[in-house]
């Protein structure tokens, strides 16, 4: 098996028929030391590259990338003052300015962290540590180029949300490619837990385990803990990874969701102050650190994350409009409105949209209240009242809530109270936020009031979904379908009401025929779902029994084995 | 699990010239590699080139040293190391290796001989990994008299490498060296002792089913000089 002893080669850099012309590839180089990219461009021309540009800083790159197609990219992660190599391979991914074929490396003095543990959404294909080699740089450039061509079809199916075919396309590849089985199969996992198969995913990742004891897939077995409910098996999951590798960040971040999710807001606030030490450059990260801050009313911790957050932004495309509303509230409780003022003004020239102009209206009365200008605040609450009354949609739950907290505490009583109901119906089974409701009318001085209010809430919208399933189960599917119409209407987010509001659409058809209008219907169901709460189990296989109904997809039989068993299953769950 | 991470400015100031200073070196390297490549063969005999030779020598000590130094300071000041391992193909380790010190054994008439299981896969951390290797063998010219022989092979479990030189062997300080490191002792009284502590604690992070990396020390071996022995689970 072994391989003779062989001289090395005294020769230039060995290409190893890898069938890849690397020398007919378009190269950019972005580094902002003259003596780096000179030595960069020596050893790809070494490697026979003639078409080489170069860019010193992350900003004349992303010119560059607007304006030409590059294969490959050789990009410094640390480029000095401005944008980092993280800010620009991120604004590039995001702007859409790579081809899918473009392979790009990043490169580091050191193995920081941010590059091993980043929890960062958007990964290069390889990372180089200095001084690079001609002979280190081909092999992952050879490398990252044969993995491209693996998750090709991958890739593609991905983006078409196609999540099942995608996870079957990996299996096969792992079967293949030894080398890149790890990676495959970590794929594979992504994309069943994207497609609501967390059973599938978890055997995948058990699987792994009993191979090697990867941290992702440990952390992976806590999300779909988590997923499931299971809070706090997940957090003793996340703890066991970070006790061992205390620089794996996913895990830091997940552990303190699982907190947030037992209520546990100080806990999670520590996790995510100790995780933004290890790694400070993370918008999302300093934002939770920031906003779970200010619910714990720990100004100064919240003031520091949110400037960081900004600071970070500058120069990332990741920037978030929550760390300038959350840092005018931080002001505000300073006492400095003036200052508070300035930065929602900010927030609207950075950022457009109505819903920028609600927070901002939001924001700008809870910062008078808390800096005791109550007469301001007043007025700011009017005029939110009367931006509400205008509009039927509802914003999202945060945004609701936090606009009850400022109605409540200018004096208004009626429109709060509406918020707050509406906030309960549309999340009828979610008790952490019954909790922090409650918490709000306690502080309005409602407590009992508010408990009885939550209370009918949570059974009006119950009484709603199960008139909606009995139409449903004594076949009336006509009636059940224009009934669950409405109880979209009066509860348009609420997970339970859209995912059955789909599924009677699917029985609708699957019974008495495919049908254009219900069928669009039921895909805007889903797709609003898929908005509002990616990743849910029911999500990929509501979306795959809509796809099997298109006319000449699915015999009749079949049909009739999919209707009954979808009975079998709600008369289980019900 | 508190933090004690010391001091975070300090850390800061510490990696941004360790930044700077790699630039520097990966320069260096670079362009003495370009002219002893440019030079050729011929220019063997011109007294310059064994002294061009034993700059770049002294240039890859000095990177050595600072990854060395790096990741030193982060097991003092901070808890452990960015540890990321990845199944790797070992042919392409050893491409990688054998590329790496082409030119400065070819300019001190070196040859290196490799020997490999071809499809071979193990998961370990590559960078590190390629680090400690590359030290063994820049340690190993200094030993040799004209041959290094880089040996891979899998062996109960564990990956063997073995970095094996011509010469009179370590001597017997270093080879004690070998002995105690890892054992608590301190590595700071021995010079020698810094780059094995690096490549003990290196080989010790890779774990794996309750066993973990080890390395050594040997005089013999196939070439009858020095042996650095790297073994990984």
């Amino acid at each position: 098996m072994n391989a003779p002893p062989a001289t090395t080669p005294v020769a230039p850099a060995p290409d190893k028929a890898s069938g890849i012309n690397w020398a007919e590839k378009r190269y950019l180089i972005v580094d902002d030391f003259v003596g780096v990219r000179q030595l960069l461009r020596e050893a790809l021309r070494s490697l026979g590259a003639r078409h080489i540009d170069q860019a010193s800083s992350g900003g004349e790159a992303i010119g560059l990338l607007a304006r030409i197609q590059y294969d490959v990219i050789l990009c410094d992660f640390n480029l000095g003052e401005g944008k980092s190599g993280q800010h620009v391979l991120e604004e590039a991914r995001i702007r859409g300015l790579l081809m899918p074929s473009c392979v790009w490396l990043m490169v580091s003095a050191e193995k920081s962290v941010e590059a091993v543990m980043g929890a960062a959404e958007h990964q290069p294909d390889a990372y180089i540590i200095k001084p690079i080699t001609e002979g280190v740089l081909l092999t992952r450039l050879n490398r990252a180029w044969q993995k491209k061509q693996i998750f090709q079809e991958i890739d593609q199916a991905y983006l078409e949300k196609d999540y099942l075919r995608a996870a079957k396309l990996c299996e096969a590849a792992a079967a293949r490619n030894k080398l890149h089985e790890v990676d495959l199969l970590r794929m594979r996992a992504t994309l069943l837990l994207k497609a609501g198969e967390p059973e599938q995913a978890r055997a995948v990742y058990e699987k792994v385990l009993q191979e090697r004891d990867f941290n992702w897939a440990r952390t992976g077995v806590g999300k779909i803990r988590m997923a499931n409910g299971d809070h706090e098996a997940a957090r003793q999951m996340f703890q066991g990874v970070i006790a061992e590798n205390r620089f794996y960040l996913d895990a830091y971040d997940q552990l303190a969701k699982s907190l947030q999710n037992m209520g546990r807001l100080q806990e999670s606030c520590d996790v995510l102050e100790r995780a933004a030490k290890l790694s400070p450059n993370s918008v999302p990260r300093q934002r939770a650190l920031g906003v779970t801050a200010l619910k714990l009313g720990n100004i100064a911790l919240a003031e520091k994350a949110f400037r960081k957050c900004l600071q970070i932004g500058e120069y990332s495309i990741m920037k978030t409009v929550d760390a300038y509303f959350g840092l005018a509230r931080v002001l505000g409780q300073k006492n400095d409105p003036k200052e508070a003022l300035l930065l929602l003004a900010a927030a609207q020239r950075d950022f457009s949209g109505r819903m920028i102009e609600l927070r901002s209206k939001i924001t700008e009365g809870l910062v008078y209240h808390e800096s005791g200008d109550y007469r301001r605040a007043r007025k700011s609450g009017d005029e939110l009242e009367e931006m509400l009354s205008g509009e039927r949609e509802r914003p999202d739950t945060p945004t609701c809530l936090e606009m009850a907290t400022l109605l409540f505490a200018v004096g208004v009583k009626d429109a709060p109270v509406e918020l707050l109901c509406y906030v309960v119906r549309n999340n009828d089974d979610n008790i952490v936020l019954h909790d922090e409701v409650q918490r709000i009318f306690d502080k309005a001085r409602m407590g009992d009031e508010g408990a009885a209010l939550i209370q009918s809430a949570r059974k009006e919208a119950s009484e709603m979904m199960n008139k909606g399933v009995l139409l449903w189960k004594t076949n009336k599917l006509p009636e059940a379908v224009a009934w669950m119409r409405e109880a979209r209407k009066s509860l348009p987010d609420n997970m339970r009401i859209l995912f059955n509001s789909a599924q009677i659409l699917i029985s609708h058809m699957q019974a008495k025929g495919y049908d254009e209008a219900l069928m669009t219907e039921a895909n805007d169901v889903l797709m609003h779902v898929d908005r509002i709460a990616p990743g849910q189990q029911r999500f990929a296989q509501l979306i795959e029994q809509l796809q099997k109904l298109i006319p000449g997809r699915m015999s009749a039989e079949e049909i009739e084995a999919e209707l009954s068993a979808a009975l079998k299953v709600d008369h289980d769950e019900e | 699990m508190e933090d004690r991470a010391g001091s975070p400015e300090l850390f800061m100031f510490l990696a941004s010239t360790v930044h700077d200073m790699k630039n520097s070196i990966s320069v260096l390297t670079g362009t003495l590699e370009n002219l002893l490549v440019q030079a050729g063969d011929s220019a063997q005999d011109n007294p310059a080139y064994p002294q061009m030779a034993q700059m770049l020598y002294q240039t890859k000590r000095l990177n050595d040293h600072l990854i060395q130094l790096l990741a030193l300071y982060k097991e003092v000041g901070r808890p452990d190391y960015p540890f990321d391992p990845t199944p790797v193909q070992v042919s392409e380790l050893v491409d990688q290796l054998a590329a790496q010190q082409r030119v400065l054994l070819q300019s001190k008439g070196i040859r290196l001989t490799t020997e490999f299981p071809p499809d071979l896969i193990w998961t370990l951390d590559e960078d590190l990994v390629l680090g400690l290797l590359a030290h063994a063998i820049n340690n190993a010219v200094r030993y040799t008299r004209d041959q290094i022989a880089l040996t891979i092979r899998e062996q109960d479990g564990f990956m063997e490498v073995r970095v094996e030189d011509n010469g009179a062997g370590f001597p017997p300080a270093m080879l004690q060296a070998g002995q105690v490191v890892g054992q608590g002792i301190n590595f700071l009284t021995n010079s020698s002792g810094l780059g094995l502590y690096f490549a003990s604690e290196v080989a010790k992070s890779h774990k794996h089913r309750q066993r973990q990396g080890s390395i050594a020390l040997e005089n013999g071996g196939t070439l009858g000089g020095g042996c650095f022995i790297l073994r990984l689970p």
